[in-house]
């Protein structure tokens, strides 16, 4: 079969378009990815979890672990959790134990130090104390972080409020403040204290709590 | 150490009455004090011998006067000075200081039980501690020297490479079965406080500092005892970061509160001990509080083999409830208590405080402060704090304030 050269270039050239066009079409599905990856990540929407099946305005009393510390910072958990009481204590919404109190709860109960109480634990620390719900936390950052020439504080906090009869999960929430901007990494500067930070992020984590 | 109370008898003349007491020291300098009441407190400033008469006024100007009285003496109280309790972690000159201290005092015309009386006291009573008294040994210290109040003084800081610092803190316990503070102040000085043109004002000299830091507690003493009420303006910017109270707080009356060594997780040494007695100052310094004095509770929590970890628990609050018969416990957290050595850096102070209350055992106010020596300072350091010791005392003092309120 004898096949003439305008037909083969009328083929090429249509194949050479389409290849084009699917090029084009993966270029833009990439955008489209990187975009949405970019939108994910940089998502102003909270991340927190409330129970839809929880009254929580049965919650009146609530005790608030020592929180675990996976920084390098000594006493940070303490400083942060120092705040959050503070903090849940202004809202007038709920009673927190004094921290000495809950240092009683937990010796008592025979919880070992620094590790995130099972559900029969924190069932018998409700009873010792007589709460209704206890908040565990996790301190994941907290500190200076470091970029080039850039410097600022950083601080990431998660929570979770468990009730103390049934032993589940009621809220979960999840804060980080703070970290190197724009600006400073424009202009230098440091970023915020971590006085600033801590309460900022302790706000943020309250309002989600009351959100529910 | 109580004041004199005049009280007049009138008869006859019509009401209301107006009042003139007079009062004449052997120097015959003769001074008088108006009053719409019939009684008056008078706390005589210094010794000696004194003279009265006193000058009633009815509603028509008509006059009544008493003769003078025949004289009667003034006394000071015997005073016995303990030695100085260092929490400064540092070595320094504790006799020496104290030798001065008694100086001062002796020629402010106080009298004071002799060294070896002292000494002999606390050797027979094994008596190692000298941050505070309890009932017991309060009583037998009285009854073995014959004075009436004890003096306490801690050193809180002591720094003799430049820029010089010194902080301390004295009260004057009664000695008694249950023994009261009768007054407390603090003084924290640096000898960069106030430079002043071409650092004119620094002082560079040791004892010039320390002597500056003595006269002013000495002043302090004597003008509180002559029943002068000291008001010392408060900065703004150390109101508590954060506060909360709830509203079952009122009182009537002066409130007894039971202040613990606060819960110290700081690099300072010692630093729940020293905010704790910055608050017993506030608290007391502020009219609305009874504080019971720290050697009193460190014997109560010791005999309960009370260890606070973490803070205070309710259990070993109602302890110290029952035992004082307090209606507060103030406790905390010492997070920071940061003093600088040299001429670089700040210093911080970083605490949360929290009350409870005997009425339901709950907290009825927790607050949050942090400041560091420089915040709010923007010009030639003017408002820059030097010492930690003397931001704790505002900073209490703010707190104290919103207790009272």
């Amino acid at each position: 079969m004898q096949i003439s050269k305008s037909a083969t270039d009328a083929f090429l050239a249509r194949l050479w378009f389409w290849q084009r066009r699917r090029d084009r079409r993966c270029a833009k599905l990439l955008m489209l990815s990187a975009l949405v990856a970019l939108a994910a990540g940089c998502s102003l929407s909270p991340r927190t979890y409330h129970d839809p099946n929880m009254d929580f305005s049965m919650i009146q009393t609530v005790a608030v672990l020592p929180f675990a510390n996976l920084t390098n910072h000594k006493n940070a958990e303490d400083r942060v959790r120092d705040v959050f009481m503070n903090m849940l204590l202004s809202t007038g919404g709920v009673y927190v134990l004094p921290a000495g109190e809950v240092a009683r709860g937990i010796s008592r109960s025979q919880i070992p130090a620094g590790s995130a109480p099972s559900i029969d634990e924190i069932k018998k620390l409700g009873a010792v104390l007589g709460t209704d719900a206890v908040i565990a936390g996790v301190l994941k950052e907290y500190g200076e972080v470091r970029s080039g020439t850039a410097a600022a504080n950083v601080l990431s906090l998660s929570l979770q409020l468990i009730e103390v009869e049934t032993g589940r999960i009621i809220w979960v929430g999840a804060s980080t403040k703070g970290g190197i901007t724009t600006t400073d990494r424009l202009l230098g500067g440091g970023g915020q204290p971590m006085n600033t930070i801590t309460e900022e992020a302790v706000s943020e984590l309250i309002k989600m709590l009351f959100k529910g | 150490m109580a004041p004199v109370v005049w009280s007049v008898e009138t008869a006859g003349g019509v009401e209301p009455f107006s009042y003139e007491f007079l009062w004449a020291d052997s120097s015959g300098q003769i001074m008088k004090q108006q009053s719409s009441s019939p009684t008056w407190q008078w706390w005589p400033d210094r010794a000696g011998t004194y003279w009265l008469k006193v000058i009633v006024r009815d509603r028509f100007g008509n006059r009544a006067q008493s003769h003078w009285s025949s004289e009667f003496e003034i006394t000071r109280p015997l005073i016995a000075a303990l030695p100085l309790q260092n929490l400064s972690s540092t070595t320094a000159p504790l006799a020496m200081i104290r030798t001065e201290l008694i100086a001062l005092i002796q020629d402010a015309g106080f009298d004071l039980v002799a060294d070896s009386d002292l000494q002999q006291f606390m050797a027979s009573q094994r008596m190692r501690k000298v941050g505070g008294i309890n009932g017991r040994r309060a009583e037998r210290l009285k009854e073995a020297t014959g004075a009436e109040a004890l003096l306490i003084t801690t050193l809180e800081l002591y720094d003799e490479q430049l820029p010089l610092k010194i902080a301390l803190l004295c009260r004057l316990v009664s000695l008694g079965q249950s023994p009261e503070i009768l007054w407390v102040n603090s003084v924290a000085l640096g000898g960069d406080d106030a430079p002043g043109i071409l650092g004119l004002g620094l002082i560079e000299q040791p004892a010039a500092l320390r002597s500056k830091a003595l006269e002013a507690l000495v002043t302090s003493l004597t003008q509180s005892l002559a029943g002068a009420k000291r008001v010392q303006p408060l900065p703004g910017k150390f109101q508590p970061k954060m506060a909360h109270a709830t509203q079952e707080r009122g009182w009537t009356g002066k409130a007894k509160v039971a202040v613990p060594p606060f819960y110290n997780v700081s690099d300072r040494k010692y630093g729940g001990e020293i905010m704790a007695l910055h608050f017993l100052e506030a608290l007391q310094q502020s009219g609305r509080f009874t504080v019971i004095e720290p050697g009193v509770v460190y014997d109560e929590l010791l005999r309960f083999r009370i260890i606070m970890d973490d803070g205070i628990s309710i259990p070993q609050a109602k302890a110290i409830f029952n035992t004082f018969k307090a209606d507060f416990v103030l406790s905390g957290k010492v997070f920071d208590y940061q003093d600088t050595k040299g001429d670089w850096g700040m210093p911080v102070v970083d605490f949360s405080a929290e009350m409870l209350d005997n009425k339901n055992s709950q907290l009825v106010w927790t607050s949050k402060s942090y400041n560091g020596g420089s915040d709010g300072v923007f010009f030639f350091d003017w408002g820059r704090f030097t010492t930690a010791s003397a931001m704790a005392a505002h900073m209490t003092r703010a707190i104290s304030g919103f207790f009272a309120q």
